[in-house]
């Protein structure tokens, strides 16, 4: 559904990302692991559609992504950023309201179904009842679902998710890691999710993609590409790599640095 | 009702505009002169002697419609530029427009006393110029790079014309005669007394201008005040409704300043007393700050002209006076 | 309201109104004058060719035109100044740091403070006395008192029209005017050529107005003051129409506003008396005199 053709991506002389190829299956869930700084957040942003490649290709159905017009993207693409900081109080119900921007024309109001969208995305992350609150007075856990919600009320084939739960505690990462296994089975909503958390993306990645320094090392099924080496050359560090029976799914171990 | 955005934009258009039609009907009436309604409406007696007719007509009405348009702009820029820098303390000052038009109009008062075009004096035309000539340096700052508008630049941009046109003012008046350096110290202070209907309706082309870009930026403020890349990846033309809003921001400002000269606090204190009432959604917050903006300042000016009669404060006196300490208020109660 | 008496119990009277003075042994034969009134009260009393530096603002007689400028109220070039070699300098009362200044360089000065209008002939003994040539100063301030008394008689007895004296305002518009209010020397020449002022009752020098209090205030005359020359005269005719928008005033519905243009107008000096006869003659054009 998605397809990446030998990006390369560059600010001035120095690639960001340099031939990066992979796909995405309709209704998976891939990852994009790497240390930061390894493009992760710019590959996510060349999948959006908000930056252009230097060359190759980024497409959607066999279709350039930059070639399709803003709204329309926006409604078969929706984005939840690593942070959301909202200038004004907005509610949470009017900021997953925003979520239906690209489907209503430019002088058009929320309607009921609007609103109905809205609610069941609410719903979907848990979070009706944080309806009317504040968005800045939320946990950082509630405040991660919110985007979602606001990303799914996109209705959306497609979510993209950067970082999702970078500042989070390992309570709220499990609430989301369970949130976007949920979405993935009952919506088939197809997902890249970009993280350095090998356990998070464990848990809920089919598949993964391993970048460093701009490029793929290796990519896959996740059990086949998280092994010891893989690891080593991602992170330069030593790591066990065992199936746990009770979190069905491999599971990450740091031992030790291995410079 | 809530989610029910047309409900409440009927409510809220409604209450406000209420209310500012309210304020326009009673302000004519008051005034260091007392005069009656009945006198001043009696057409039997010719206009030209009827001195509570022309108090009415010439000395308050135009004052009154003036302060609705400038409360109004101002009011409406501040809105905008908040959303458009991200930043609730924004105002219409914050990025130089309303210094350029300073700049303008004591560089009329100095070089071109005497000057009048078309009815209008030179000092609104030439303060205007200098709000546009302020506008092109912040767009051209602002565009300069291609991805996107950086609230960082614009604010430093602001910063950076601020101080150097204040620096030009100020030696304006250093070389210029006494009477001219009095005529511009009192141009700052702000008067509402704009005399005729002719600049009011010079104000009213760049004005329309500004409301017709206002009319498409709501719900796009809303999104960008999220971050310009959350509201690209929503479906906003980032580029195109940045610049809509800085323009549109800026012609307001620079009109409602032509006409008035600088008046601080509408700016940026009724958006703060807007939302509190309405709650964030640009869609309520901008037109309801536009006409609680004209009647807040149409009784500022209604203080400012009959509290020590017959002497007249400074318009721009009450305001900071009302706005200094609510927005302390504002700054103390927020939780974070 | 000009006060009357012997020359001296005046001087006396004008020494303690007017502010202390440094006095002079001998008197001063190098005199700077930042005060054109005082320039000109000086070149009145015939003692004009003592004066070696004049203000940035001097303009009358004449001969100031090529005497070296140093300088005004807000600016004083005190380096100027002392390049002049005074023994006299005429200052504001308020330029306290040049008055410091020339007290550490020991040089004589004379502190002017403006006010009305019996003070102009009261400076004019005391500058006299300060610079030794109290005939000629007494003989000048005593005509002058005769003929601002020769406008009073001409004009007693006479109605006495409500008058708004206007000293600005917003070129093409009236905006910002600025009015004498019931104080100061233009009231003071108003009252004795024969008007009331509007508002007189604005214990204020200058008052700022709007149209809202013209049209309360319902003056009978309405005078535009300008200084600057006649050749600009003409101009400021022209511009009166501003006026027109408020026909309900008195003044515009009997065509009685009018523009004087002359720097005796705004110089609190010998000239003031031609000033009040100029009033005089706008404000009862029948008077004659």
């Amino acid at each position: 559904m998605l397809q990446v053709d030998s990006v390369r991506f560059a600010y001035a002389r120095d690639a960001v990302l340099d031939d990066v190829s992979f796909a995405v299956q309709r209704g998976t869930i891939v990852g994009v692991l790497g240390p930061n700084g390894s493009g992760k957040t710019t590959l996510l942003r060349l999948l959006a559609g908000i930056i252009t490649p230097s060359s190759g290709r980024v497409t959607l159905d066999e279709v350039a992504v930059a070639a399709f017009g803003r709204r329309e993207l926006a409604r078969r693409i929706a984005v939840v950023p690593q942070e959301t900081y909202a200038t004004f109080d907005f509610t949470v119900l009017e900021i997953v309201l925003m979520g239906r921007y690209p489907h209503l024309g430019p002088f058009e109001l929320e309607g009921a179904s609007d609103l109905a969208i809205a609610r069941d995305a609410l719903a979907a992350t848990g979070t009706v009842a944080l309806a009317d609150r504040l968005f800045s007075t939320l946990s950082g856990g509630e405040k991660q679902r919110v985007v979602i919600a606001a990303a799914l009320a996109q209705s959306s084939d497609v979510l993209l998710l950067d970082e999702p739960t970078a500042s989070l505690d390992v309570g709220y990462q499990l609430e989301i890691a369970s949130v976007l296994g949920r979405l993935n089975r009952d919506r088939g909503t197809t997902m890249v999710v970009s993280s350095h958390d090998l356990n998070f993306a464990a848990s809920i990645c089919k598949e993964l993609v391993l970048i460093r320094r701009g490029r793929v090392i290796a990519r896959g099924p996740t059990a086949d590409v998280l092994t010891r080496e893989h690891v080593r050359a991602l992170y330069d560090v030593d790591a066990d790599i065992a199936f746990n029976a009770r979190a069905g799914h491999v599971t990450v171990i740091p031992v030790a640095h291995a410079g | 009702m809530p989610g029910d955005i047309r409900g409440r934009m009927t409510v809220t258009l409604g209450g406000f505009g209420a209310l500012l039609l309210a304020v326009m009907l009673v302000a004519p009436l008051a005034g260091t002169a007392r005069i009656s309604l009945a006198r001043a409406f009696d057409r039997s007696q010719p206009f030209a002697d009827n001195v509570d007719a022309q108090i009415f007509f010439i000395a308050r009405l135009p004052r009154v419609v003036g302060a609705a348009l400038v409360g109004g702009s101002l009011a409406a820029a501040g809105v905008v530029f908040q959303a458009l820098l991200r930043n609730p303390l924004a105002a219409p000052e914050t990025l130089g427009v309303s210094i350029g038009a300073s700049v303008g109009a004591v560089l009329a008062i100095t070089l071109l006393p005497d000057v009048a075009i078309g009815g209008i004096s030179a000092v609104p035309l030439a303060s205007f110029a200098g709000s546009l000539g302020a506008l092109a340096v912040v767009y051209a700052l602002a565009t300069a790079r291609s991805r996107g508008m950086s609230s960082t630049v614009l604010l430093l941009g602001g910063v950076v014309l601020t101080s150097f046109l204040g620096a030009m003012i100020t030696l304006i008046q250093y070389l210029a005669d006494f009477s001219q350096t009095f005529r511009t110290v009192r141009w700052l202070m702000g008067s509402l007394d704009v005399g005729s209907y002719s600049a009011i309706g010079a104000a009213l082309v760049p004005l329309a201008i500004a409301a017709i870009g206002y009319a498409t930026l709501p719900r796009a403020l809303d999104l960008l005040s999220l971050g310009p890349e959350a509201a690209a990846a929503r479906g906003v033309d980032v580029a195109r409704a940045e610049r809509v809003a800085l323009v549109s921001a800026s012609l307001s400002t620079g009109a409602a300043v032509s006409l008035s000269g600088p008046i601080g606090f509408v700016g940026i204190v009724v958006p703060h007393l807007v939302r509190l009432i309405v709650g964030a959604e640009h869609r309520l917050v901008l037109p309801a700050s536009a006409l609680f903006g004209a009647a807040f300042l149409i009784a500022c000016d209604l203080v400012a002209r009959t509290a020590f009669a017959p002497l007249e404060l400074p318009v721009g006196i009450v305001t900071a006076m009302i706005g200094g300490p609510f927005f302390l208020w504002l700054l103390l109660r927020r939780p974070r | 309201m000009i006060i009357s008496g012997p020359s001296t119990r005046r001087a006396f009277i004008a020494a303690i109104v007017l502010g202390c003075t440094v006095s002079a042994a001998a008197p001063p034969r190098r005199i700077v004058s930042l005060i054109p009134a005082v320039t000109e009260m000086i070149f009145a009393m015939g003692e004009g060719g003592r004066v070696v530096g004049v203000s940035n603002y001097d303009r009358y007689p004449p001969a100031v035109e090529s005497i070296p400028r140093v300088g005004g109220l807000l600016d004083p070039n005190v380096e100027r100044v002392l390049s002049l070699k005074p023994d006299l300098v005429i200052v504001y009362n308020t330029q306290q740091e040049l008055k410091e200044r020339l007290g550490r360089a020991s040089i004589p000065y004379y502190s002017y403070q403006h006010r009305g209008l019996p003070d102009i002939t009261a400076t004019i003994r005391a500058v006299g006395r300060q610079l030794g040539a109290s005939d000629a100063a007494n003989r000048l301030a005593e005509q002058m008192e005769r003929d601002l008394d020769a406008v009073r008689r001409a004009v007693a007895g006479r109605p006495r029209p409500r008058t708004l004296l206007v000293f600005g305002r917003d070129p093409g518009s009236l905006r910002n005017i600025d009015a004498s209010g019931g104080y100061g020397f233009l009231h003071d020449m108003l009252e004795v050529a024969g008007g009331d002022d509007v508002f007189a009752d604005v214990k204020k020098e200058s008052v700022q107005v709007t149209t809202e209090m013209v049209l309360a205030r319902r003056p009978d005359v309405i005078i535009e003051l300008h200084y600057g020359d006649a050749a600009r005269a003409a101009d400021f005719q022209k511009q009166l129409s501003v006026w027109d928008a408020l026909p309900a005033v008195p003044a515009v519905r009997n065509h009685r506003v009018h523009a004087l243009v002359g720097d005796e107008f705004v110089v609190p000096g010998p000239r003031v008396v031609d000033a009040t006869r100029r009033l005089a003659r706008t404000l009862h054009p029948e008077a004659g005199r």
